[in-house]
């Protein structure tokens, strides 16, 4: 347990193909934005170009020729265990603490953390910090309207990067803001110009854009974020039984309905982070009591999915968490 | 220390992250199980966790026993029992 900050950091990059991550990565680099960063770059072609791009990175690996939440899958877990392996040899200094992944365009972020989280080793030593998502200012709002792939990014993100928007006019920003803003409800969104970046204006009002349905999500609406405040169930570590099986149980029957779960809940062991990307709960981190900051969002559990019925969830969880106490 | 990954033993299934001390994770062992039986008796199932040893027994009616490693793998259990997955919505 108490090795569990030891762990790598893990930032996955994505974004549809031509979205610009090589260029903000390489951006990043060049200003420090990760410490000790060992870079993965996975592409479709078999002839990599952007690792160039991409010499600020002090480690780089390609993985190239296929996409690395199918083809490569092998070949991405046995990298992986690579970098861990190394990591854990007392020799092998300057050792690297953050890991960057670059996503191919074509590849879902959701399904990487699935094959990190299911395998046995990479769940100890990987930590997923967050899933940056970027999108095209130009071409973002086609490709969410073709491409169900598209979409599933969007879900998958923590934080969302708009690039190029200083070639797009700020009505047209506002519009795939709006639409970005439906699909994920919960992100963060910022702007960047070459990597580089900019403030996100205030945009006029827009509707967001109608999404028409797509092969395989036909009937599927739009996810709703469901915020469900802990304290009022119970005093701190008393909860976690029964909010953990609940938990537990909502991820097993109605996985494919959330899209995310995440927040800060106080156990007998301490603050512990949880997040979850579709149907995968990471191993949670645990938040020292003295970090300060910011606690009044703690036992806080936001919940982002489909077709969530708020009564039934707060009923459900408040009958899980009573049957524990009686 | 685990020779296989070269860190100490499993961090486990994110349910059982809860306690801190060995007290702690027993008593949230047989809290959760407690509740596990609250929620399956309607089902004509049970959960057993003997503490000494890890995992979760769950059993039906017949007596048919099966070891489970994580809650997750209860859930799947519960589903391969009854035929349909357990919905927690429906707690009543």
């Amino acid at each position: 347990m108490a090795d569990e900050d030891n762990r790598l950091k893990l930032t996955i990059l994505g974004g549809f193909l031509g979205a610009g991550k090589s260029t903000w990565l390489r951006h990043q680099l060049f200003v420090g934005a990760y410490d000790a960063p060992h870079v993965i770059v996975n592409e479709v072609a078999s002839h990599a170009v952007d690792d160039t791009l991409l010499a600020g990175a002090r480690e780089l690996d390609v993985l190239a020729g296929g996409c690395v939440c199918c083809d490569l899958r092998d070949e991405m877990i046995a990298l992986l265990h690579r970098i861990c392996n190394l990591r854990s040899r007392k020799q092998a200094a300057p050792q690297t603490r953050h890991l960057v992944f670059e996503m191919s365009g074509i590849a879902d972020p959701g399904q990487v953390m699935t094959a990190i989280q299911d395998d046995p080793i990479l769940a100890r030593h990987i930590a997923l910090e967050e899933i940056i998502v970027l999108v095209d200012a130009l071409h973002g709002l086609e490709q969410l309207k073709a491409e169900t792939l598209a979409r599933a990014q969007i879900e998958a993100a923590d934080r969302i990067v708009i690039t190029k928007t200083d070639a797009c006019n700020e009505a047209s920003l506002a519009e795939l803001t709006a639409t970005l803003r439906q699909i994920n409800p919960a992100q963060a969104f910022q702007a960047a110009v070459f990597g580089v970046e900019q403030a996100l204006l205030d945009l006029p009002p827009a509707t967001p854009a109608a999404l028409p349905a797509l092969d395989g999500d036909a009937t599927l609406p739009p996810p709703t974020s469901l915020p469900l405040d802990l304290k009022q169930f119970g005093a701190g570590g008393d909860i976690w039984v029964g909010f953990s099986i609940w938990l537990s149980a909502m991820l097993h029957t109605h996985g494919d309905h959330l899209v995310r779960v995440k927040g800060v809940v106080r156990t007998p062991g301490g603050r512990l982070l949880l997040q979850s990307v579709r149907m995968v709960m990471q191993a949670p981190e645990r938040i020292p009591t003295d970090h300060g900051g910011d606690r009044s969002s703690d036992d806080t559990i936001v919940l982002i999915g489909r077709g969530l019925d708020p009564e039934r969830i707060t009923h459900s969880l408040r009958r899980s968490i009573e049957m524990t106490s009686s | 220390m685990c020779s296989a990954c070269g860190f100490p033993p499993a961090i486990g299934h994110w349910t059982d992250a809860g306690g801190d001390t060995a007290h702690d994770r027993l008593r949230i062992r047989f809290a959760r199980v407690a509740l596990l039986n609250d929620l399956l008796k309607p089902l004509g199932l049970g959960a057993r966790d003997l503490g000494s040893q890890p995992g979760i027994q769950v059993f039906n009616a017949m007596g048919q026993t099966r070891i489970c490693q994580t809650v997750e793998e209860v859930w799947a259990q519960v589903e391969a029992f009854t035929g349909k997955p357990f919905d927690p919505l429906e707690i009543a």
